[in-house]
């Protein structure tokens, strides 16, 4: 069973890590979460980056939820925010288009243009 | 929406969009009643009665940027609950927050699944940084009570400054998950 006693471990070697690379959020991954991108599958889009990051060690990305965006025809809808640089959409996502944005766009740094709905703000 | 846990995302996600700080999650799968319960209790703006109603109006929806104005998630579910013999309520309090129970009857055939439990619980935890979640999973049976606890704000204050989306804490959490939909037989409902 996990125990809070578990964490304690997880926080030492987390502590230890981000004091090698500055504790900075270099990449913010925000997952379109209403009614319609749920429906169309969003939740399976969050659960693949977050193993991906899970499995890659990615301990400079942010993810998060939030609601609808109006882009209700292209769900699920994913944002990709780098400091700067403009703001990248990726729409009618699933768990391989974002296994393959994790490689391409965060690991690698190259925008996969095939699955960009839009730009900036 | 194909099954309760997908209806449950959505659901959370408007207690989240009302500046819920404090969301409770219950599960009750009461095999003695014959009854799947769900209960969502948070801490947001809640509702006055006249929202509260039209939140149940497929035609109405509070997010104003949409242009088309209806919202599906609050009446479909309600629909899926009531189609197989169970309720919905919802109870409010502008200020305050607002509770949601949802029942369904576990043995009809028409019933939607639980699905991915898991998955639902956990995008919604790392997702949401700004909330504490305390989530509550139960069985019972005629001779025996199940139940399985998690509480974000305790996860929170042993990490520290470590963030929820830390690889290390994204595994402890959907493994303690797993862990506690496995021993409260929530996995194949």
């Amino acid at each position: 069973m996990k125990t809070l006693a578990d964490l304690k471990k997880i926080r030492e070697k987390a502590q230890e890590d981000l004091k090698l690379r500055g504790g900075n959020v270099r990449i913010k991954i925000v997952v379109g979460m209403g009614t319609s991108g749920i429906a169309m599958g969003a939740r399976e889009v969050m659960k693949t980056f977050l193993e991906e990051i899970a499995a890659r060690n990615l301990s400079d990305v942010l993810v998060t939820q939030t609601g609808e965006k109006g882009l209700s025809s292209m769900e699920p809808v994913v944002d990709l925010i780098e400091e700067g640089k403009p703001k990248v959409t990726y729409g009618n996502m699933n768990p391989d288009k974002v296994k393959k944005v994790v490689v391409e766009h965060i690991v690698n740094g190259r925008v996969v243009s095939d699955y960009v709905v839009a730009t900036g703000d | 929406m194909q099954d309760i846990s997908l209806h449950l995302l959505d659901i959370i996600e408007n207690s989240v969009r009302a500046k819920a700080r404090n969301i409770k999650v219950r599960v009750i799968n009461n095999v003695q009643k014959n009854r799947l319960r769900i209960i969502v209790e948070d801490d947001g703006t809640g509702m006055d009665s006249h929202t509260l109603e039209k939140a149940q109006d497929p035609f109405y929806t509070s997010k104003l940027e949409r242009e088309k104005k209806v919202g599906l998630g609050i009446p479909l579910f309600k629909q899926n609950a009531e189609l197989v013999g169970g309720s919905f309520k919802m109870a409010s309090e502008p200020g305050f927050g607002t509770v949601l129970t949802v029942d369904f009857t576990l043995d009809h055939i028409d019933r939607m699944p639980l699905g991915n439990l898991k998955d639902t619980l956990l995008g919604t935890i790392i997702g949401h940084a700004e909330v504490d979640f305390y989530v509550h999973l139960i069985y019972r049976d005629k001779s025996k009570e199940q139940c399985f606890y998690l509480d974000t704000k305790a996860i929170r204050e042993e990490l520290g400054d470590i963030p929820l989306t830390y690889p290390d804490v994204i595994e402890y959490i959907d493994q303690s998950l797993y862990e506690g939909i496995q021993n409260t037989n929530m996995e194949d409902v």
